[in-house]
């Protein structure tokens, strides 16, 4: 019995890790969709970049918490010019365009780090002073990952008191209200997409960056996100901070906890959740009706 | 009078066209027929394989094109109709015509599910749900060892058979394909033209709207969803056949931009470009990856350039250098 608690716990602290990591994709995904109906499918991509120049740069000699700090800076360039080159154009094309656009972008993202790394998985080791293990009820339990889960939490939680209570988030805020009325007001609102863009890239990148030592590096981990990602917008409400937030969390202890017991069964287990949602309430559980 | 004349000089003008394009047709028919004659054995492989994936891409192209919505998740259909054929065939019987008929019963009951939900959704969030129900499909070919032996894929699917004949591969799989293939397309046409395609064209066009003149939109965006997978569901039965055998990468989403990226390329919306995509694709594939060693690279890139420069596909490469001449680059 008490075997049997300790296994639940493990997964659902695992399971609040996996979601910390969400969390930033999500909103990222999120935001950028609220401002821009950009539905991003090259987010995941973002994700994997992330992980791969954090390899490169420890590889060039960069200790690991210096390395971290350079993936945002890299991934938002990339953020900012891939939103400047290509999604800007097709800012007056229906909204599918951008998604192809976008699933386009990110096979070739998926294609370019094949070639560049190789496509074997690589195993990050956790950085000094940080790879102990700690007590969790008589469960060792890797140190790296509270440490992690922390990290992207405050950076989530900086998200959300930016989009709050800033004037950046208002600005941005009132654009995912109405475009219109906005930019009507003197909102520059294609060059703010571009900025949250580039900053959701940003974002991304240190996700995969931060979760390499405990999720690995591998050409395919920013698809396996993104999905779980897409369900959590979906699940929330598209364009939804509160939604994904909430979101995040289901997913990631659904999935955490159902993969414990269910093994591979567990994705059927959460897509049949949201189905189920989705049938109640099409728009999500936290869609607003102007921004649905 | 004049009026007469001028009535009477369309319909014969277009008395002529239609006779031209029968004839047309008619060349086009034979030609496809004739390729085994005249084509290297690995040509007619490479063709067979490009009339599978035409049939795949037109069933997209009606969810897609003609309805509007954009499926990520179009593997399904026919990684689930591949799978349940070939284990019926390798299980009970290789008749073909008794395992499609499983088959189309499998996908029938999981589109009229998934399908329920799906479609309740439109534009983007119908997109990523779509997507979602693909990777669960895959998820379970991956999960349910006892029927698709997992990782591993269905293997030996034998070879089918029809009225007891057995179809070998080569030219005989062709012609059942191409044959296939050519029905799907004048089948398709002729639903299009049909009152039921005018009303899907108006669902495209606006959802509201035409809920208002009283077309029940969910029932159509229902019934165009399962039509969609049933279709995709023979394609991925004759590819099972073709191959013989299946693994989940049926139904990874790769194969799902793939179909995607052959529709797009061909024309959305249109009647033959599918099927010009599918060709183009399967040939500029195995161009491409005996050249170049990043497939997916140059995948995503024909996706972009596509996408940003020819929105209205190959069918519709006429028309836009025709409006080229017209008009400078904007």
């Amino acid at each position: 019995m008490a075997h049997e608690l300790n296994f639940l716990l493990v997964n659902v602290v695992n399971g609040l890790v996996y979601g910390s990591f969400l969390l930033l994709t999500s909103l990222g995904l999120s935001l950028v969709f609220g401002l821009g109906r950009v539905v991003n499918f090259a987010h995941g991509a973002f994700y994997a970049l992330g992980g791969y120049v954090l390899i490169s740069a420890m590889r060039l000699g960069f200790g690991y918490w210096l390395a971290l700090a350079v993936v945002p800076l890299l991934l938002t360039g990339l953020g900012l010019s891939l939103e400047a080159g290509l999604i800007r154009r097709l800012r007056t094309r229906p909204e599918v365009d951008t998604l192809l656009a976008t699933f386009g972008l990110s096979a070739m993202l998926v294609g370019g780090i094949e070639f560049l790394w190789g496509t074997g998985t690589t195993i990050v080791k956790p950085p000094l002073g940080f790879d102990g293990i700690v007590q969790l009820l008589s469960n060792d339990y890797p140190f790296y990952r509270f440490v992690a889960a922390g990290l992207s939490l405050s950076i989530a939680a900086c998200l959300l008191a930016i989009v709050q209570w800033t004037p950046l988030g208002l600005r941005m805020r009132a654009v995912a209200d109405d475009a219109e009325m906005a930019e009507a007001i003197g909102v520059d609102r294609v060059g703010l997409l571009g900025q949250v863009f580039g900053y959701a890239a940003g974002l991304a990148g240190f996700a995969g960056a931060l979760g390499a030592p405990i999720f690995a590096v591998y050409p395919e981990m920013g698809l396996s996100i993104l999905i779980d990602s897409f369900l959590v917008v979906v699940l929330g409400g598209l364009g939804s901070l509160k939604g994904s937030t909430i979101g995040a969390l289901v997913v990631a202890v659904t999935k955490s906890i159902g993969g414990a017991y269910l093994a591979d069964w567990s994705t059927a287990l959460l897509f049949l959740i949201v189905a189920s949602v989705l049938v109640v309430r099409p728009t999500g559980i936290f869609a607003t009706g102007r921004t649905a | 009078m004049t009026l007469a004349l001028a009535e009477i000089g369309r319909t014969a003008s277009v008395r002529r066209s239609q006779v031209i394009a029968a004839i047309l047709c008619a060349i086009a028919v034979a030609a496809v027929a004739a390729v085994p004659w005249v084509a290297k054995s690995f040509t007619v492989t490479l063709l067979t394989e490009a009339f599978v994936f035409a049939i795949w891409a037109m069933s997209l192209n009606l969810l897609s094109g003609h309805v509007g919505l954009l499926s990520f998740g179009h593997a399904a259909g026919f990684g689930l109709g591949g799978y349940a054929a070939g284990y019926f065939a390798r299980e009970v019987t290789a008749d073909l015509l008794a395992s499609l008929l499983f088959a189309e019963a499998v996908v029938f009951v999981v589109a009229a599910l998934a399908g329920a939900v799906a479609t309740r959704l439109s534009g983007v969030a119908f997109s990523i749900v779509s997507l979602c129900i693909a990777q669960v499909l895959y998820q379970v070919a991956i999960a349910w060892r006892a029927v698709t032996e997992g990782m591993d894929g269905l293997l030996g699917v034998p070879l089918p058979r029809l009225l007891g004949v057995t179809i070998r591969n080569g030219a005989p799989f062709y012609w059942l394909v191409a044959g296939l293939m050519i029905a799907t397309l004048g089948g398709l046409a002729v639903l299009l033209k049909s009152p039921f395609g005018a009303t899907l064209r108006a669902i495209r066009i606006t959802e509201v709207r035409a809920a208002s003149i009283g077309i029940d939109v969910r029932l159509h965006k229902w019934l165009a969803f399962v039509i969609s997978w049933m279709l995709a569901g023979v394609a991925g039965a004759l590819m099972v056949f073709l191959k013989a055998g299946t693994t989940p990468m049926s139904l990874h989403w790769t194969e799902s931009g793939n179909v995607l990226i052959m529709t797009i390329l061909g024309g959305l919306g249109t009647v033959v470009g599918p099927m010009i995509g599918a060709v183009c694709f399967v040939f500029l594939r195995d161009f491409l990856t005996s050249a170049f060693a990043v497939w997916q690279f140059v995948f995503g890139l024909i996706f972009v350039i596509l996408v940003i420069a020819f929105p209205s596909g190959l069918a519709g490469l006429p028309a836009q250098l025709r409006k080229l001449s017209w008009r400078s680059w904007s």
